[in-house]
């Protein structure tokens, strides 16, 4: 705590095991450390943090929606709204049915457990005291300690993931010495710098783009130019994982992608150039998901009008890139806000200079949106056109960005900060919620 | 009668210009023609053909052609118009569906100073509002989905939550809401701090904790302390050192003081382990040492080493004393507070704003929007788009 080096009294004893949960906001992503020698779960269980209703008015809580068959209008409640927990009635239902229930798959009993939970930078006050209330009072968990979702990362064998030449015989700093983290997920993207695990705060920079608001952008523009897709989120949102991607040449593809003016037949148009692709929807007798195939011209035509047609086909042509390029230029849907690239260096603009090689070498991306195509390379070749020439600029995603905060913050379950930070559930009885929420906000502290 | 050719570079539109784009002349005038196609910018080969002895001067319609959205007001010397000619865009004109009839009026609307081409009218952005919350949206009809409670729910004891739980549970606050509560509660403090002492929702700002939990002596709440007189014992140092480290804040600031401060190396400490990272990771090691020096019980065995290596500065050995004079005065770039919600959203910034133009696109097939309708001002890639855009626009805006 304070000073940094006396020794503790010794309390209780510390907890067997500890319950990691990633509350966000499409997913959760939780599994249980359980000290050096027990049983650790190598990678976290993915629940769907939502409660569904489907068009026959069946309801799915969680990881229920692994049974729902029929994806079409399928509508959504969701607790969590720009990235924190706002709605508590409905997180607490998920929670119940995946953790504290007598059948729950991965229960646990919270008075001999410790939950390790990450949040979103820049919280309101009101809504972390209401997490800390429900932890401690609703369920009872022994120890606690909430942080930061992108200061976990840190804890992860970072020079890995850049692929970083080293003697197999060199310690791994845990946490990692400077990452600059770009989180980007359903909600929105966040820039955090780090130093030693720690987020350097007034540096934290958001664009208001996630996933969410990408799917959405699609839905638009399909409703526009083919079918009325408004009431059928989940099934763009497929089509969105399978077929965009983020081009490296907006200008080029674009170009391939018209249509030409009136009686000009382009070449690049008629056979697709490559970029074109057929995509087949699910409907809900024989197909449950969509299939993305390689543009046939004339396919769609050829389908409408064979009397067996069973199968709608939509052409993507510059949408598939078109998209996922708000990440890079919000302004072209008149979102005021710079685009990624603008963003690292807005958020560099807040740090002094020695710091910079460090953070721009060191960049990783994770987060939902890091699973497109081409988006580190388009990350690096921006970067690299607004920063001095001599700086070396890495960009690395690492194998599974929608698991890497989770894996990290198992490390740091595992590590002697967390026994830093948490805290018991005597002490939030004495102390208060208040006091609990500073400690969270002021976090490690300066020494090692 | 002037023709109004489009200077070199400016934005080209299809845009009515009610006193340069008809002319007077006669059809028959052969450098009327001439003139015509030399400042046709499209290949003519697309146009429908021109009929110009059709003109029926009396009404000025064009019987069979497609006029682009250009409306013939009848005049008396209203002769072969070429239809359309490109005409400078230049600044937010009101689209013709709304532009008032007074001549007087119109010339003040367009003659606004301090728009330029980036900006909209009201009506685009009251639009642009409402698209991007739309976007922002779940579920696209608004649905009240209930939260399904099972029965039986085992060991969960569903009736007995403390209040406090039980006020969380029932509310339907949502985000919007708890911002701006936040907000007001920001406003109050400014405006009356008396009334927000000791809040509990208003731990962000700075202060350090002043419960029990945290027991140390000298604790100040600025940033460093009031310059020591200038000693050369390590120990005040130390002491000082401790009481600017016991003052908490987020570690980035620490870590600040400590890289202003730059030459903290205890003696016990080197040499230094590890290959030099690029050369600002260096500054990670003083940290390290200042640690060392922090620590009470440790500091009296090094004192003596160091004094004793004291005497000359710069120092001739590879040892660098530590650092003895007083620590540097407080900075404004000392305070790194916590920032809050909105703080933390990036925008454009002051003086640089947006360096590159807005990109438009097409509103029908999503190619480069090149081409405005005259009608509701909205962005089209070429013909074919835009008469399946004119189809709509007749709806919402008439004829």
């Amino acid at each position: 705590m304070v000073g940094g080096r006396k020794l503790k009294t010794a309390g209780p004893a510390p907890p067997s095991s500890t319950l990691v949960i990633d509350n966000g906001a499409d997913t959760i992503k939780a599994g249980f450390v359980t000290g050096d020698d027990g049983t650790t779960d190598k990678a976290p269980r993915v629940i769907p943090n939502c409660i569904a209703r489907d068009r026959h008015n069946k309801t799915y809580v969680g990881s229920e929606l692994e049974k729902c068959k029929d994806f079409g209008e399928i509508a959504f409640r969701r607790p969590v709204e720009k990235g924190f927990i706002v709605n508590w009635e409905a997180q607490k239902e998920i929670w119940d049915r995946a953790f504290f229930d007598d059948k729950a798959p991965q229960k646990c009993d919270p008075s001999t457990t410790r939950l390790v939970l990450t949040e979103q930078p820049n919280s309101l006050p009101a809504l972390q005291t209401h997490c800390d209330q429900i932890v401690f009072e609703e369920y009872g968990f022994s120890s606690y300690c909430r942080g930061i979702g992108p200061s976990f990362n840190a804890y992860q064998d970072i020079q890995a993931i850049f692929h970083t030449p080293r003697t197999p015989d060199t310690i791994i700093d845990i946490p990692a010495e400077v990452i600059l983290l770009i989180d980007s997920g359903y909600s929105h993207t966040t820039v955090t710098p780090l130093l030693q695990g720690r987020p350097l705060h007034p540096a934290i920079r958001r664009l208001d783009v996630g996933g969410k608001l990408i799917t959405n952008h699609l839905t638009r523009l399909l409703s526009v130019r083919h079918f009325d897709m408004r009431n059928e989120t989940y099934i763009v949102n497929e089509m969105k994982e399978a077929a965009c991607y983020v081009s490296l040449d907006f200008k080029g593809d674009l170009d391939k992608m018209w249509k030409g003016t009136r009686g000009e037949r382009r070449e690049d148009y008629a056979t697709g150039a490559g970029i074109a692709t057929d995509y087949v929807l699910p409907d809900s007798h024989t197909r449950f998901h969509g299939i993305v195939r390689d543009h046939e011209p004339g396919a769609a035509a050829r389908a409408r009008k064979s009397a067996v047609s069973t199968e709608d086909i939509l052409t993507l042509r510059n949408e598939r890139f078109s998209v996922p390029e708000l990440l890079f230029n919000p302004t072209d849907i008149g979102l005021r806000q710079p685009g990624l690239a603008d963003l690292v260096m807005q958020s560099l603009s807040a740090l002094p200079v020695g710091l910079w090689p460090g953070l721009l070498a060191n960049i990783v991306v994770v987060g939902g949106n890091a699973k497109f195509d081409n988006f580190i390379q388009r990350l690096q070749v921006e970067l690299l056109e607004r920063v001095p020439d001599e700086c070396v600029v890495r960009v690395a995603r690492p194998e599974d960005p929608i698991v890497s905060t989770w894996l990290g913050a198992a490390n740091f379950a595992k590590h002697e900060h967390a026994d830093r930070l948490a805290v018991t559930k005597q002490e939030y009885e004495e102390h208060g919620a208040a006091w609990v929420a500073r400690k969270f906000a002021l976090g490690l502290g300066v020494d090692t | 009668m002037t023709r109004h050719l489009p200077p070199a570079g400016s934005a080209l539109s299809f845009q009515k210009s009610p006193e340069h784009i008809l002319s007077s002349r006669r059809a028959s005038d052969p450098s009327h023609l001439f003139f015509f196609f030399l400042c046709t910018y499209i290949n003519l080969t697309q146009l429908p053909p021109l009929y110009p002895q059709s003109i029926n001067v009396d009404t000025g319609k064009f019987k069979k052609m497609n006029n682009f959205g250009v409306i013939e007001v009848a005049g008396t010397a209203n002769k072969a118009t070429p239809g359309w000619a490109y005409v400078p865009d230049t600044g937010p004109a009101l689209p013709a569906a709304l532009q008032p009839k007074n001549r007087k009026r119109a010339a003040a609307a367009r003659n606004q100073p301090g728009l330029s081409l980036s900006d909209l009218t009201a009506r685009q952005e009251n639009k642009l509002r409402k698209d991007l919350e739309a976007l922002n949206k779940d579920n696209h009809r608004d649905v009240n989905i209930p939260v399904p409670h099972k029965t039986g729910g085992g060991s969960r004891s569903q009736n007995k939550h403390t209040p406090n739980v039980r006020k969380i549970l029932q509310s339907q606050k949502t985000f919007a809401n708890h911002l701006d509560d936040y907000q007001a509660l920001l406003a109050l403090a400014e405006s009356n701090p008396a009334a927000v002492v000791n809040h509990p929702l208003l731990f962000l700002n700075n202060k350090p904790l002043t419960t029990s939990a945290s027991a140390t002596p000298a604790k100040s709440a600025s940033p460093a302390p009031a310059p020591p007189p200038p000693t050369t014992t390590a120990e005040k140092g130390g002491a000082s050192k401790r009481s600017a480290a016991a003052a908490k804040r987020a570690a980035a600031k620490e870590k600040e003081e400590e890289r202003k401060k730059a030459r903290l190396a205890a003696a016990a400490k080197l040499p230094e382990p590890a290959p030099p990272p690029p050369p600002p990771l260096s500054e990670e090691t003083p940290q390290e040492e200042d640690v060392e020096m922090v620590d009470i019980s440790d500091p009296p065995p090094q004192q003596q080493q160091e004094e004793k290596e004291l005497p000359t500065y710069p120092p001739d050995g590879t040892i660098l004393p530590p650092y003895k004079k007083q620590p540097p005065v407080p900075h404004p770039g000392d305070n790194d507070p916590l920032l809050v919600y909105l703080e933390a959203r990036a925008t454009f910034g002051g003086e640089e704003g947006t360096k590159y133009p807005t990109r438009v696109f097409c509103e029908m097939c999503g190619y480069w929007g090149r081409v405005k309708c005259i009608k509701c001002g909205v962005r089209v890639c070429a013909l074919d788009c835009l008469e399946a855009h004119r189809e709509e626009c007749v709806t919402r805006y008439g004829l």
